[in-house]
């Protein structure tokens, strides 16, 4: 019915441009300028209408956030659901219960999302006892051995508030989420039959800032839009990193000859680093990056944990692209056999 | 004219109101003036625009020393009082009151949560002892979990979707 009605308009459509083309000289402007309006509303009537669907976080687009939660409600049967464990690490959405069957003193569940990804807990049913020592705590970043991710330097909030207590806030604050891809949880239970369960969902992030790497290999272009702010990219493997591209200040800007040599006091640059821990202002810079490039650039690093963190003024937008791959055990000890130095190897 | 008169009577007033803050400046002068507090004040090289109270602070200011404090009964007593505060604001941060948190003084307050949280620094109040090796091992077995259940909904919507 839809095409017969759009044949119709067609055909009016047609005529009046061939009468409108015989009777240009004879008819006022005015009139024209309607009958130009009339034939391309018709055309108009015959446009396909899409539904644009907005999911990036933006300041102005908050609301949108609220939304993109709501519209990713997916019937109950799709929800995926499994125990948790004491030890654990959580890369997918859904939803996870820990129900104790003894006493637990010591437990951490570790979530993981893609980088562009934030991790969103939700506190569904919480049955434990909060005054007999029982606590749930939701921490934003990662904690190993003392060390914290993304360290107190790259971190918006304070150590204090990074931890959320259930027992202190739950029932106010039922959704707690992180400034990153990685979260995790600590958990004591100490009565059997006591538990509690929880939804994991991720949320997008488009400038993501600090992030740990899911897979020892892969590749990453972070972007830091002019903020101040200083963004690692955590890989906890040896790996060999190639740097594709660095985009440090304006396009225009060549590198001026540096008074200092090095990059001491530059405001944008970007630093490759090598340590044992997480936390990346304990680690040790293998080499700082200043200058603006394009072609591979490449090191190999042979610790445990290998981070590209890149340090932005907030006067320009930087923008580095990198690839890294595992390092394998060949290589490995041929860097160990080649360092003198004790703390990491590198090349 | 009248706009004139006015924009000057402003800046005169600025310029020469009477400010009720300390300032930290050491001045050579402020330590001879202890013995003859009335009498001292003229004949000290200070600057010109200053109050009795804010004189009294510089002396507190003066480094590392503790000269007593004159309790003058010409001075008004919340000059007084603020002076003590101050004093013991100093003590406070040079560490040689026990117990801060007795004091309760907004501006005490302030510098003392600012220093307690910086001294609290760094180290988290709870971690794990984990091993890198550890955590790899429990990362690629939550990556395998996570492309298996891609794999099973991707299945589940084809199922759906594709009838």
């Amino acid at each position: 019915m839809q095409s017969a009605f759009y044949k119709r308009g067609v055909l009016v459509t047609v005529s009046l441009l061939s009468s409108v083309y015989r009777w240009r000289s004879a008819m006022s402007v005015t009139f024209r300028v309607q009958l130009y309006f009339f034939l391309l509303s018709l055309s108009a009537l015959k446009g396909h209408s899409r539904y644009l669907e907005e999911n990036e976080i933006t300041p102005e687009g908050l609301f949108s956030l609220l939304n993109s939660e709501l519209k990713r409600e997916l019937p109950e049967d799709f929800i995926y659901r499994r125990p948790l464990r004491c030890l654990d690490m959580v890369a997918t959405e859904g939803q996870f219960t820990f129900t104790a069957d003894r006493p637990h003193l010591n437990c951490a569940a570790f979530f993981i999302g893609e980088p562009n990804e934030i991790i969103s807990i939700e506190y569904n049913n919480v049955n434990i006892d909060c005054d007999g020592g029982d606590f749930i705590k939701v921490f934003d970043g990662w904690v190993m051995k003392g060390q914290k991710f993304p360290s107190s330097q790259d971190h918006p909030l304070p150590l204090y508030e990074r931890y959320v207590d259930f027992c202190e806030t739950g029932s106010v604050r039922r959704v707690v989420r992180s400034s990153q891809n990685v979260a995790m949880i600590f958990f004591r239970i100490q009565n059997a039959r006591s538990g509690f369960s929880i939804t994991v969902r991720k949320l997008i992030n488009p400038y993501p800032c600090n992030i740990i790497s899911q897979t020892p290999e892969g590749s990453f272009t972070m972007v830091i839009p002019q903020q101040h702010k200083n963004c690692s990219f955590s890989i906890i493997y040896p790996v060999e990193i190639q740097i594709a591209e660095l985009s440090l200040g304006h396009f225009k800007d060549f590198p001026v000859k540096r008074a200092v040599p090095g990059c001491a006091g530059a405001g944008d640059f970007v630093e490759l680093l090598g340590g044992n821990g997480v936390d990346t202002s304990k680690m040790f810079p293998v080499a700082d990056l200043c200058y603006s490039f394009s072609g591979p650039a490449q090191m190999k690093i042979g610790c445990e944990n290998t981070v590209v963190r890149m340090v932005s003024s907030g006067k320009f937008v930087n923008r580095v692209a990198f690839q890294y791959r595992l390092l394998d055990r060949n290589e490995l000890q041929k860097i160990k056999g080649n360092n003198v130095e004790d703390f990491c190897f590198t090349e | 004219m009248k706009l004139a008169f006015l924009v000057f009577s402003i800046i005169l007033l600025v310029a020469f109101l009477p400010r009720y803050e300390c300032r930290a400046i050491e001045t050579p002068g402020a330590v001879q003036a202890a013995s003859a507090p009335q009498s001292g004040l003229q004949k000290q090289s200070l600057p010109i625009l200053l109050r009795l109270g804010e004189e009294f602070f510089f002396r507190l200011g003066n480094a590392n020393q503790n000269p007593p404090v004159f309790m003058s009964p010409d001075r008004s007593s919340t000059t007084v009082k603020r002076a003590l505060q101050l004093q013991l604001t100093q003590r406070l941060l040079q560490g040689k009151v026990g117990n801060i948190r007795r004091f309760v003084s907004s501006y005490a307050d302030q510098l003392d949560d600012s220093m307690e949280r910086g001294k609290r620094g760094d180290d988290p109040p709870i971690s794990l002892d984990l091993t890198f090796h550890l955590l790899r091992e429990v990362l690629e077995m939550a990556r395998a979990e996570q492309l298996a259940q891609q794999a099973h909904s991707n299945r589940k919507m084809m199922d759906i979707f594709g009838k």
